[in-house]
C-alpha cells in the first residue's frame, strides 16, 4: 500500500512535468495547427543548456529556469519567423515534415556542441530524499514536480489574465475573426511559438535533473508528448494537463508493476488506442467541416 | 502587318508543317522524358557488367531500395494524401522476414522467402491502412511514427524471435565471386519496374482516380460515390508489397539486420525526402527523388562521417523543400516548361458562363424514367431523424418524406437543422436514431458511397471540389457503382469523358473543361458541382443553397435546370433561403424549426401559416416584393 502510495505520488510529480511540456505543444497546435515535433529536440535543448550553465558556472539547474526561459523564448520566436512563418498556410502533413526537419537539424546541432554522450545534471539535492518513515520522495522529483507546476501555473494566468492571452485563445478560436478584431495572428502565432518553445525547454531543465540524455533522446520524448496530447486531445490546454497527468500515473505503474522495457512501448500503444477508439482524445471536440472554418 | 493569327491562317505548305512538327516533338516533354528514362534504364541494366566498382554498386542497390520504397510510399502519400514516416519500417519488416525464416529453416535458399517478406509486410501495411479509416492528416503522421518506434521496440524486445539489439546474420550468398552483387543488383532492377508498373496502372485506373479524390477532400470523395476503405486498404497493399520484397533483398545483401539499421526513423525519413524532392503525386519523381538522396547520403556518411552530418542533410533538406519546393523537382520542371510554352495566352477563367445547352440529346439517365409525380411513393422518407452535437440538439425527431418525381423545398431559420438533415441523409454525419428510407430501402446504416451508388447525389453549402483538379476531372470523379473489378477500369472511359463534357454543355461549363476548379468563382463551382453529381445519375438530388451566393441571371438558370431534369424523371431535395426562388420552384415545402418539422405543405400554404410566418417568414413577407427589392 505504501508503495503504492508513492508511485502514486512520483506518478502524479512526473506528469507535472509532462504537462508543462505538453502544454507548450498543444498551445503551438491550438493557435497554429501545427504539430511540433521538433518540441522534443527543444526539450534536450533546454537539459543541455542547463547542463552548460550548471557545470560552468555552477548556477544551480532549477534556478537556471530563469535565464533558459527567455532565451528559448528568442530562439522559438526567431525560429517561427524564419522557417513556420513562410508556410504558415501549407497543409498539416507538410508542416509536421517541416518540424521534423527542425528537430533533426536541432539534434546534430545538439550533437556537434555536446556531443553525443550520456549527460546528467546532478545537484547537491540529486541524490537524497524526503523520508517520512518508510516512504521515501526523492528530493529532484520534488522539487522538479512543483517548479513545473507553478511554472503551468503562471503560463495559465498568462493566458486567461493578460491581453496576449486572449489574444492567443481569440487566434486559436477563430484566427479569421482575430485579424477582423485587431489582432495579427501572425505576430501572435511567433509569440506562441516561443512561449511553447520556452515551455519545452523548461521542462528540458527540469528532465536532466530527472535522468540522463544524448541529442537522440528527443524521440523518445516527442513520442511520450504526441501521446499525451493526443491522448488529451489535440489543441485543448486543459486535455494536455488531464492528458499528461493520466499519462505520468500510466507508465509510472507499468514501469514499477509490468516491465521497464516493455514501458517504452507504453505512449505508441496509446497513440494507437486514442485515435482509433476517440480520435478527438478525451477533451477535444471534432469541427464541422462542412461549413467555413468557424 | 494585316495577317491572323497563325492558327486560323490556311494551311502552310506541307514541309512548314513537318518542320514545326518536328520541332513541337521534340519540345513535348512526355516524350523528351521518355527518351531520358530509356536512357537511363538502359545504364542501369548495363553497370554492373561494365563496372565491378564496389562503392558505386552498393550506392545503385542502395538507391534501388529506396527507390522502390519511395515509388510505394507515393501511391499512399503522393495520390491517397496519406503522408506517413513509417514507410521505412515496410523495408524492415522485410528485412525480418528473411532475416528470422532463414535463421531458422534451414535447405531452401533464402530467395524462396523474398516473396513471403512481401506478403508478411503487406499484411502489416492493411493493418496499418485499417488505422487510416479514422485518422487522417496530422494524427495518421502521428500513427505512422507511433507504428515506426512501436516495431522497433518489438523488434528489440521479443528476443527469441529477433535476437534483440544483437541482431540475426544471414547465411552468405551461395554463388561465385564474380558475380558478387548481381543478384541482388537485378533482383531489386525487377522489383522496381513492377513497383513502377504498378503505380502506374493505378494511376490510370478508377482506384487511382479514388485515391486521387481522397486526397482532395475525403469526405466529399464519399459522397460521390467512392468506396474509401477499399480503395484505401488497396492503396495501403500496394505501396508496401513490392517494398517488403525489397527490404528482404536488402537484408540479404546486408547479411545481418538488427533494429537501429531496419526500423531507424533516418531510414523512413529518407524515403519520405524522395518522394517530396522529385515530386509526389508523380510518377517518376519519388524513383528520381531516391537517386538523388542516396548518393547524398554515402557521401555524407563516406566523406563527413555520417552521424550528424547525416542528420543536417536530411533535417535541412526536408525544411527547404517544405519552404521552397514543396511540389518536387519533377513538377517544378514541368511548370518551367509549361509557363514557357503557354506563355501570353489568356487564362480563360474570366470568361462567362455559356449558355445552357439542353438535355435532350443527353441519355444520361438510365434508371430514372420520367413518370410526374407520384403521390403514393415516397422516394426519400426520414422518420424520427435525431442527431445531438454536445448540447445542442440539431436534429429532432425530423419526420418528413420527398415524393418521387417531385421537387420538394426545404426551409428554416439560420440554425434549423438543414444543413444536419443533408449531412445525416449521405452519411456526412451519423444519426442518434432514426430511420431513413430510400427508394423502399433503409439506408441510414449504409455508407455515404453506397447511397450514391443507390442514386443519391448532394452538392453542397460551400461547394466543395476537388480544386486541383480540372473540371473536367472534378466531372468524371464520381463513380456511380461499386465492384472489385471495377477499380481495375481504365480511370475515365471515352463514353464517360463524353458524358462529362455533355453535363458540362448542359450547365453551361464546357469552355472551361480544362480549368483548375480552384480557378473558377464561386457561382461558377456551384454549376460544376451540380454536373459533377449528376454523372452519378442521380434518382434524388439534395441542393444546398443552390442559388445562394450567385447572381440573378445564374438563379434563373439554375432554376431552368432544375426543371428540365425534373422532367426527366429527377427528384429535387432543396435548401434555400431565397423564397420567391423556393416558392416559385418547388410544389411542395417542408419548415423545419429546432431540428423537427414544423410545416409541410404548398407554397401556398406556407406563406399563409401563421406559425411559419411568426418562426421564419416575418410579418411583413412578401414574395413580390422580396423578389425586386433583394434580388
Amino acid at each position: 500500500m505504501l508503495e503504492f502510495l508513492q508511485y502514486l505520488v512520483l506518478g502524479l510529480l512526473v506528469g507535472g512535468v509532462y504537462a508543462l511540456v505538453a502544454s507548450g505543444l498543444s498551445l503551438v497546435f491550438g493557435v497554429m495547427r501545427i504539430i511540433n515535433i521538433a518540441h522534443g529536440a527543444f526539450l534536450i535543448l533546454g537539459a543541455f543548456l542547463t547542463y552548460t550553465l550548471w557545470s560552468g558556472p555552477g548556477i544551480d539547474p532549477l534556478l537556471s529556469i530563469l535565464i533558459v526561459a527567455p532565451a528559448t523564448f528568442a530562439l522559438g520566436w526567431a525560429l517561427y519567423k524564419v522557417t513556420i512563418e513562410p508556410v504558415r498556410t501549407a497543409p498539416m502533413a507538410s508542416t509536421v515534415l517541416l518540424t521534423f526537419g527542425l528537430a533533426l537539424v536541432i539534434e546534430a546541432t545538439m550533437g556537434v556542441i555536446w556531443g553525443n554522450n550520456a549527460t546528467s545534471i546532478r545537484p547537491p539535492y540529486g541524490s537524497d530524499s524526503f523520508s517520512i518513515g518508510s516512504f521515501y520522495m526523492p528530493k529532484a522529483q520534488v522539487f522538479g514536480g512543483l517548479v513545473a507546476i507553478a511554472v503551468l501555473v503562471a503560463l495559465g494566468l498568462v493566458l486567461t489574465r493578460t491581453w496576449l492571452g486572449r489574444a492567443i485563445r481569440a487566434s486559436a478560436a477563430n484566427p479569421t475573426g482575430a485579424e477582423l478584431v485587431g489582432i495579427k495572428v501572425s505576430s501572435v502565432s511567433a509569440l506562441v511559438f516561443g512561449l511553447g518553445t520556452a515551455a519545452a525547454c523548461t521542462g528540458g531543465a527540469i528532465v536532466g535533473i530527472l535522468y540522463s540524455f544524448v541529442p537522440g533522446t528527443h524521440y523518445t520524448w516527442i513520442a511520450r508528448l504526441l501521446a499525451v496530447v493526443v491522448l488529451g486531445g489535440l489543441g485543448s490546454l486543459n486535455g494536455a494537463i488531464l492528458g499528461a497527468i493520466l499519462f505520468g500515473l500510466a507508465e509510472t505503474f507499468t514501469s514499477a508493476y509490468v516491465s521497464a522495457a516493455w514501458a517504452t512501448a507504453f505512449p505508441y500503444l496509446i497513440v494507437f488506442a486514442v485515435l482509433l477508439i476517440r480520435p478527438q482524445g478525451l477533451l477535444g471536440a471534432r469541427q464541422r467541416e462542412d461549413a467555413s472554418a468557424l | 502587318m494585316t495577317s491572323s493569327p497563325a492558327h486560323s491562317s490556311p494551311a502552310p505548305p506541307a514541309g512548314a508543317t513537318r518542320a514545326t512538327g518536328l520541332a513541337s516533338r521534340w519540345s513535348d516533354p512526355r516524350l523528351l522524358g521518355r527518351a531520358v528514362i530509356t536512357i537511363a534504364a538502359l545504364a542501369l541494366m548495363a553497370f554492373p557488367l561494365l563496372s565491378d566498382d564496389a562503392y558505386y554498386q552498393n550506392m545503385i542497390i542502395l538507391s534501388l531500395v529506396f527507390a522502390i520504397a519511395a515509388s510505394g510510399l507515393n501511391i499512399i502519400m503522393g495520390y491517397a494524401g496519406y503522408v506517413s514516416l513509417g514507410q521505412g519500417a515496410f523495408i524492415g519488416l522485410g528485412g525480418y522476414t528473411i532475416g528470422v525464416l532463414a535463421t531458422r529453416i534451414e535447405g531452401p535458399s533464402p530467395w524462396v522467402w523474398v516473396p513471403v517478406a512481401g506478403v508478411v509486410t503487406m499484411i502489416v501495411a492493411i493493418g496499418l491502412g485499417l488505422v487510416s479509416l479514422r485518422s487522417s492528416g496530422a494524427s495518421f503522421v502521428i500513427i505512422t511514427v507511433a507504428f515506426l518506434f512501436l516495431t522497433s521496440v518489438i523488434a528489440i524486445n521479443w528476443k527469441s524471435l529477433t535476437n534483440g539489439t544483437s541482431g540475426l546474420t544471414l547465411p552468405l550468398p551461395s554463388w561465385d565471386d564474380d558475380i558478387m552483387n548481381w543478384p541482388f543488383y537485378y533482383a531489386l532492377v525487377l522489383i522496381l519496374a513492377l513497383q513502377i508498373g504498378l503505380s502506374w496502372w493505378i494511376r490510370r485506373t478508377k482506384l487511382g482516380m479514388g485515391l486521387i479524390a481522397i486526397r482532395g477532400d475525403e469526405t466529399k470523395a464519399a459522397t460521390i460515390g467512392i468506396n474509401l476503405p477499399v480503395d484505401k486498404i488497396i492503396g495501403f497493399a500496394a505501396s508496401s508489397i513490392f517494398v517488403g520484397m525489397a527490404g528482404a533483398v536488402y537484408g540479404y545483401y546486408l547479411t545481418f539486420i538488427d533494429p537501429r539499421g531496419m526500423f531507424g526513423i533516418l531510414l523512413s525519413v529518407q524515403v519520405v525526402l524522395s518522394v517530396l524532392i522529385g515530386g509526389s503525386g508523380t510518377l517518376w519523381g519519388p524513383v528520381v527523388g531516391a537517386f538523388m538522396i542516396e548518393p547524398l547520403n554515402e557521401i555524407a556518411n563516406n566523406n563527413f562521417g555520417g552521424g550528424n552530418v547525416r542528420l543536417y542533410l536530411f533535417g535541412g533538406l526536408l525544411m527547404l523543400i517544405v519552404i521552397w519546393l514543396p511540389r518536387g523537382v519533377l513538377p517544378a520542371i514541368e511548370g518551367l516548361w509549361e509557363r514557357r510554352r503557354t506563355a501570353g495566352r489568356a487564362g480563360l477563367v474570366g470568361a462567362r458562363v455559356d449558355t445552357t445547352g439542353s438535355l435532350s440529346g443527353l441519355a444520361i439517365s438510365d434508371r430514372v424514367a420520367p413518370s410526374g409525380v407520384d403521390d403514393a411513393r415516397p422516394l426519400l422518407r426520414l422518420d424520427g431523424l435525431s442527431k445531438r452535437f454536445g448540447g445542442i440538439q440539431a436534429v429532432d425527431d425530423c419526420t418528413f418524406d420527398v415524393v418521387a418525381g417531385s421537387i420538394t423545398g426545404l426551409i428554416g431559420p439560420n440554425g434549423s437543422g438543414k444543413t444536419t438533415v443533408f449531412n445525416l441523409i449521405d452519411n456526412t454525419i451519423v444519426p442518434d436514431r432514426g430511420e431513413i428510407t430510400f427508394d423502399g430501402e433503409r439506408i441510414e446504416r449504409l455508407p455515404s458511397w453506397s447511397r450514391a451508388h443507390r442514386g443519391l447525389g448532394r452538392t453542397f453549402q460551400i461547394t466543395r471540389l476537388f480544386g486541383d483538379m480540372t473540371v473536367l476531372e472534378n466531372v468524371v470523379a464520381p463513380q456511380r457503382s461499386f465492384s472489385w473489378t471495377q477499380l481495375g477500369h481504365i480511370a475515365v472511359s471515352g463514353r464517360e469523358a463524353r458524358m462529362a463534357e455533355d453535363l458540362l454543355d448542359f450547365v453551361g461549363m464546357r469552355a472551361f473543361r480544362d480549368q483548375k476548379a480552384r480557378a473558377l468563382s464561386y457561382g461558377q463551382q456551384k454549376l460544376v458541382e451540380l454536373a459533377q453529381i449528376l454523372m452519378l445519375d442521380p434518382k434524388l438530388i439534395l441542393l444546398d443553397e443552390p442559388a445562394g451566393g450567385i447572381n440573378p441571371v445564374l438563379i434563373e438558370r439554375m432554376a431552368e435546370m432544375i426543371r428540365e431534369l425534373n422532367s426527366h424523371g429527377t427528384t429535387f431535395l432543396i435548401v434555400e433561403h431565397n423564397m420567391p426562388f423556393v416558392l416559385d420552384l418547388c410544389p411542395r415545402v417542408h419548415v423545419l424549426s429546432r431540428g423537427s418539422t414544423m410545416a409541410s405543405g404548398t407554397p401556398a400554404e406556407i406563406r399563409s401559416d401563421p406559425a411559419v410566418i411568426d418562426a421564419y417568414l416575418g410579418d411583413d413577407f412578401d414574395v413580390e416584393t422580396e423578389g425586386e427589392g433583394a434580388r
